[in-house]
């Protein structure tokens, strides 16, 4: 048991490197990417100066706080499409059928798709996450706390990815809906929680996740809290077992099903 | 010692249909009809261990489909399969130790590393110790002569190096068998023949028991000893090459354009498909009539143009169709 | 003239297919002016309040309608076209033939650009009617010159972006500088009106075709005023000639450079 995680570990491992070599063949590209990534992100922080010098405070945040904000979600969807990027194309292959190619390999299926492909352009948001850290003020704790919640959002992020993109086992053709939750998840994050009001509240605490992936973290920084600190590995824990138990439960149905899209 | 038995297996796909037109599209959003194909019906067969097994049929006719369903792809929806001794449906993960595929449509090699970084991924994935991958890699290298691209990345190969590469990358866990589903797909007359020795040979040293796919029958002639003609989801032969051969393989067509016109007579060993005066185009039974007996009919100094082929694949099954009738 | 518009036409016939395309975009869109929506929601603390001259309301009308103009301009996909174009060695086709690739390119999208715009105007502004509840007051000769003012809006925009992709013409790939120029307006032009700048910066954005091709026509929907709307024309129409005879300076000059280097 302990050896075939090893070795499930191995695997992953190299075919991230491997998908990493093969986006840094070219190298102007790969920097191009990188750069610019960090720029796109830097644009933002026009509009918050302006928000900022009306209002002092911002849904619950102060300016830098905000940063904070921005750059834990741009280092959680940077950590989630670094190194599991397939996990947001499971839907295309699917449908496709390109899982085939893994479903023959005596690994595990989903581990080895998701890590099949890495997303340059996320090494600059990692980049981006750890200067805003550091405007925010670095410390030994707000480091270890900061980066354990880049991974753990990462981890929801990408098991919810893998929840919307399993609905093409059974509807087929959604990338629609798991591309629309995805960017969701995106075009939220980087607002503070406090602005909203009513249904969104609740949609945060359930289908798009966002107060385990960034809310309640960032509170955590800036104030630790045990009993919060437990509530959010539980729910990643929820997340994903039912990230694996919806996507094998659909794999089964994949194979069993005669439902016939595109591949023959 | 039978390595696969498959019985009675069978297995069915819902395919959404659409009328035509713009009101057929709003149609089918609101109810979806489908219509249920048979893409395997109610199959039986068992290979041989070091067998080589071949299954012809046109496109649709069910090839993959078996193949996906004996590698644990698929499952299906009635019978058994047997390989090795292994539940495909219930022990996939333990099976692929076993087995070797390759899809010739779908490509497992990272296009941007060389065949060799490919074969050490390949090797991690099979759990084996990187000194064992270097020694099946250095013998599998001379077996496939991969050594003039083993360093080039796979990108900058040929199709046909590239096959080569994606047969090699199945074997590094040294499979008992091999499921080889289209290989020669896209490939020229001259690669597919080198292909082929290098399978044969393969399978001569190693003994893997090999089912391969394909829906060229000259693929097949010069490689498997049993051939298994798939149509419409069932088998409508499983014989040995030999006897296809004997019996269905020894029919050329000829194709020839004329400078004159010929009034040939249909005889023995010789049907006229098609006589327009200057265009002719015969069948010749070369069990009855050699070839060259039939181009001195035609006196070759009056020929313009001329193509030999065999007969197509799907003449040979209706033709095996007309044969059950009887 | 006329075979501009035939290829004009023949454009807005063909994207008349991808209507299902522009509305799945259109769900980003409803997201952008949702999250917008609470956002001025929490900072207003009271409707009627005015913050740099402008109410709540129209602080979202103004994103709404900025956001439509960038929307339907599918700004990417044309630098990229023209990117491509003349990398490939296209552009060098259109040489030979009886009409200007500048013009070609500006009606050609204009096609693309229509049917975007008819699809994401009337969804915008049915959406910012079922949030707020309310539209500005315009009577119909100040639609019409908000229109049109959109309309020239949209002319010099594409100009401008294929005058970007047109630079591939002398370095490797353009690109970088459409999203330079794309971040501009979506960061400078489409959040804020001018107002919500340091005084210092004002008259830089007011001279920058921000003005041109997002806050005039913006402004005049949330506030029409007939000076305003003088104002804009006019600075529209100075745009649209020299944004004109950029792209015809930079084609002439990047023919003859491929013709000198055999392309």
């Amino acid at each position: 048991m302990l050896t075939a995680v090893k070795n499930q570990i191995k695997v992953s491992f190299l075919s991230t490197r491997y998908a990493l070599e093969r986006e840094m063949l070219n190298k102007v590209t790969f920097i191009t990417n990188i750069i610019f990534m960090i720029l796109n992100n830097s644009c933002f922080i026009v509009q918050w100066i302006i928000l900022y010098s009306i209002k002092d405070n911002i849904g619950g945040l102060g300016f830098k706080e905000l940063l904070l904000l921005w750059g834990l979600a741009a280092g959680t969807f940077g950590f989630a499409r670094f190194f599991c990027e397939s996990a947001f194309n499971i839907s295309d292959a699917i449908n496709k059928g390109t899982l085939d190619n893994y479903l023959v390999q005596p690994k595990n299926v989903l581990l080895s798709y998701i890590t099949s492909t890495v997303q340059v352009s996320c090494l600059g948001d990692m980049l981006y996450a750890y200067i805003m850290l550091f405007i925010y003020g670095i410390t030994v704790k707000s480091f270890i706390l900061f980066t354990f919640f880049c991974i753990n959002g990462a981890l929801i992020v990408v098991a919810l990815a893998i929840i919307f993109g399993s609905l093409s086992f059974w509807f087929g053709r959604v990338e629609l809906v798991a591309d629309t939750m995805n960017s969701l998840m995106v075009n939220f994050a980087t607002y503070p929680d406090g602005i909203f009001k009513g249904i969104v509240k609740i949609l945060f605490y359930t289908i798009i996740p966002l107060e385990f992936v960034n809310y309640i973290p960032i509170r955590l920084i800036i104030d630790f809290n045990l009993n919060s600190f437990i509530i959010v590995i539980a729910v990643t824990i929820f997340f994903i077992s039912l990230a694996f138990i919806i996507f094998y439960q659909g794999l089964k149905r994949y194979s069993s099903s005669n439902l016939m899209n595109v591949r023959i | 010692m039978a390595v696969i038995t498959v019985k009675n297996l069978s297995k069915s796909f819902k395919v959404k249909t659409k009328e035509k037109g713009l009101k057929g599209s709003l149609k089918s959003i609101i109810k979806t009809k489908y219509k249920i194909i048979k893409a395997v019906k109610n199959i039986s067969f068992s290979v041989e261990k070091g067998e080589m097994i071949a299954f012809i049929g046109p496109n649709g006719a069910g090839k993959s489909t078996s193949i996906k369903m004996m590698t644990g792809i698929l499952y299906p929806d009635k019978g058994s399969i047997d390989i090795l001794g292994l539940n495909p449906v219930k022990e996939r993960k333990k099976l692929a130790y076993e087995i070797g595929c390759v899809f010739g449509q779908k490509e497992q090699l990272w296009t941007h590393l060389t065949p060799y970084d490919n074969f050490r991924f390949f090797g991690a994935i099979y759990d084996i110790p990187n000194s064992r991958v270097e020694k099946k890699i250095n013998e599998l290298k001379e077996l496939f002569e991969l050594d003039d691209f083993i360093n080039t990345p796979v990108r900058n190969l040929s199709l046909g190096q590239r096959i080569r590469c994606e047969i090699v990358a199945s074997l590094i866990h040294e499979p008992k068998i091999l499921f080889l589903d289209e290989p020669t797909i896209g490939l020229d007359p001259v690669v597919k023949e080198n292909i082929r020795v290098l399978i044969k040979r393969m399978n001569k040293e190693y003994k893997t028991t090999v089912v391969l796919t394909s829906h060229d029958v000259s693929d097949i002639e010069k490689l498997c000893k049993r051939v298994i003609i798939v149509n419409n989801g069932s088998i409508v032969l499983d014989d040995t090459m030999e006897n296809l051969k004997y019996h269905y393989l020894n029919k050329k067509i000829v194709d020839a354009k004329m400078k004159e016109q010929v009034n040939l007579d249909d005889e023995d060993g010789i049907t006229i498909l098609k006589d327009k005066g200057y265009n002719l185009k015969i069948e010749v039974d070369t069990k009855k009539k050699s070839v060259s007996d039939a181009l001195k009919l035609l006196n070759p100094d009056n020929i313009i143009d001329i193509n030999i082929s065999n007969v197509p694949l799907e003449q040979i099954i209706s033709d095996i169709y007309k044969e059950g009738d009887k | 003239m006329r075979k501009y518009l035939y290829i004009y036409k023949s454009e807005v016939m063909t994207n008349l297919q991808y209507i299902v395309d522009i509305l799945v975009g259109f769900i980003s869109y409803c997201i952008i002016i949702f999250i917008f929506l609470n956002l001025w929601n929490y900072i207003y603390s009271d409707p009627s309040e005015l913050i740099n001259g402008y109410n709540m309301n129209q602080m979202i009308w103004y994103v709404t309608i900025t956001e439509i103009l960038w929307m339907s301009i599918s700004g990417r996909k044309l630098c990229r076209k023209i990117c491509n174009d003349v990398r490939s060695g296209n552009i060098a086709y259109n040489i030979n033939k009886p009409y200007n690739y500048v013009e070609y390119s500006l009606f050609n999208h204009l096609g693309v650009v229509t049917i975007r715009f008819v699809c994401v105007f009337v969804l915008g502004i049915a959406m910012g009617i079922i949030f707020l509840r309310s539209i500005p007051s315009l009577n119909v000769l100040q639609i019409a010159g908000f229109l049109l003012t959109c309309l020239l809006a949209t002319v010099i925009n594409i100009l401008l972006i294929v005058a970007i992709g047109l630079i591939s013409f002398f370095i490797e790939d353009a690109n970088p500088f459409y999203w330079l120029y794309s971040k501009l307006i979506l960061v400078v032009g489409t959040i804020f009106p001018v107002e919500f700048f340091p005084g210092v910066i004002q008259p830089i954005i007011k001279a920058s075709p921000i003005y041109v091709v997002s806050y005039g026509p913006a402004r005049l929907f949330v506030n029409f005023e007939t000076s305003q709307f003088i104002n804009v024309i006019v600075a529209q129409i100075i745009y649209l000639i020299i944004s004109f005879s950029i792209c015809h300076f930079i084609y002439s000059k990047g023919v003859k450079r491929l013709n000198v280097n055999g392309g």
